[in-house]
């Protein structure tokens, strides 16, 4: 028990920004992703199979890109007015720029929602996360190769799913 | 057909790559899930997570179930209680019949007093003629047996004067034979 907390501040210490840059790109949502944060290191310290667990920091970015579109799933967005559209986390200054690359952002982000896991997972890492194919092929258990046909049907399907 | 390339695509995601919590929020964040986990009692409040759709489908199929209950007994017949229902037609007759029935009875009077009269005249007629037909033939017979006492009466004294008259010839007769033997010893 003591040994599974000390992981879990190590992994804090270590991935608790990149984990919350993350959950806040995919939700696009400072206070959702620190809810969501919460959650997941809740979930990971009641997680009964974590000593088969090899590579933590890979296991606690696919657990909250799964808890990050599970939260989207939950919302409907379709039943937000702009009025209700909240501020999102972005660098950009002006008000329509940011209400735009909300649109942009949330669209998107929607379309990857509706991606099967693997090419979700693959999505997230390759565009989002920038990491490279081969790190990415690591972590899911497959060749580069492997992992970048995924991410072209990926890209190919977005673009059916956005240009509807 | 899609509508829009893959470069557009790529730029979306990129753009998505590049949004940055600040600093403070990040702090936050971790500061938080670490509280969270290092007390093992995160609040309930503090979570987002929702029950599982196993949990909310069995929550709301007993919502409905219970619901249904309620809306059958409410609405269900309750069970007929035979004396009530009875005591309740009878009281329902009896007000609907108390007017009709005082009518009736009345009708049904007139009625009988009217049938009683009639009977009562024609009794009386029939008790009269009767009565008239017994006492002519009373009368009748009373004649005749007077008629007959008269011929009786008549017969008897007939008989008298009959026998009166054999009687004057038999004294005469007796008388001269009397006489006659008399003077049969005179002589």
């Amino acid at each position: 028990m003591e040994n599974r907390q000390e992981k879990l501040f190590e992994l804090l210490d270590k991935s608790g920004a990149s984990l919350y840059a993350l959950l806040t790109r995919l939700t696009l949502r400072e206070d959702v992703a620190e809810e969501l944060m919460q959650e997941l290191f809740i979930k990971l310290s009641n997680y009964k199979g974590l000593r088969k667990i090899k590579n933590w920091n890979a296991y606690a970015h696919k657990a909250a890109v799964n808890l990050a579109f599970d939260w989207r799933r939950r919302q409907k967005r379709a039943c937000l007015s702009l009025d209700n559209v909240p501020e999102i986390a972005s660098n950009e200054k002006s008000p329509l720029s940011n209400l735009i690359n909300s649109e942009e952002s949330q669209e998107m982000l929607d379309a990857i929602r509706q991606l099967n896991k693997a090419p979700r997972q693959a999505i997230v890492m390759r565009y989002i996360q920038q990491q490279p194919y081969e790190d990415i092929a690591e972590q899911m258990n497959k060749t580069t190769h492997q992992v970048r046909a995924l991410c072209h049907k990926a890209i190919n399907r977005l673009r059916d799913l956005i240009g509807k | 057909m899609s509508n829009i390339d893959e470069n557009e695509i790529l730029r979306r995601l990129e753009k998505l790559s590049q949004i940055k919590p600040t600093h403070e929020a990040t702090e936050r964040a971790i500061n938080r899930a670490r509280l969270g986990f290092s007390w093992g009692t995160a609040t309930r409040s503090y979570k987002i997570k929702s029950p599982s759709p196993i949990i909310k489908f069995a929550a709301a199929a007993a919502l409905l179930i219970c619901a249904g209950y309620i809306i059958g007994r409410v609405s269900s017949a309750q069970p007929v209680d035979i004396e009530q229902l009875r005591a309740e037609i009878e009281a329902s007759l009896r007000s609907s019949l108390a007017a009709s029935c005082e009518q009736i009875k009345d009708e049904l009077h007139q009625q009988v007093q009217r049938d009683l009269t009639e009977f009562a005249a024609q009794t009386l007629a029939a008790s009269t003629t009767a009565t008239d037909q017994r006492l002519i033939e009373l009368i009748r017979l009373i004649d005749a047996a007077r008629m007959q006492d008269h011929l009786r009466v008549a017969a008897a004294i007939e008989k008298i004067e009959m026998d009166k008259e054999k009687l004057g010839n038999g004294l005469q007769a007796l008388a001269t034979r009397t006489n006659e033997l008399l003077r049969t010893e005179q002589n």
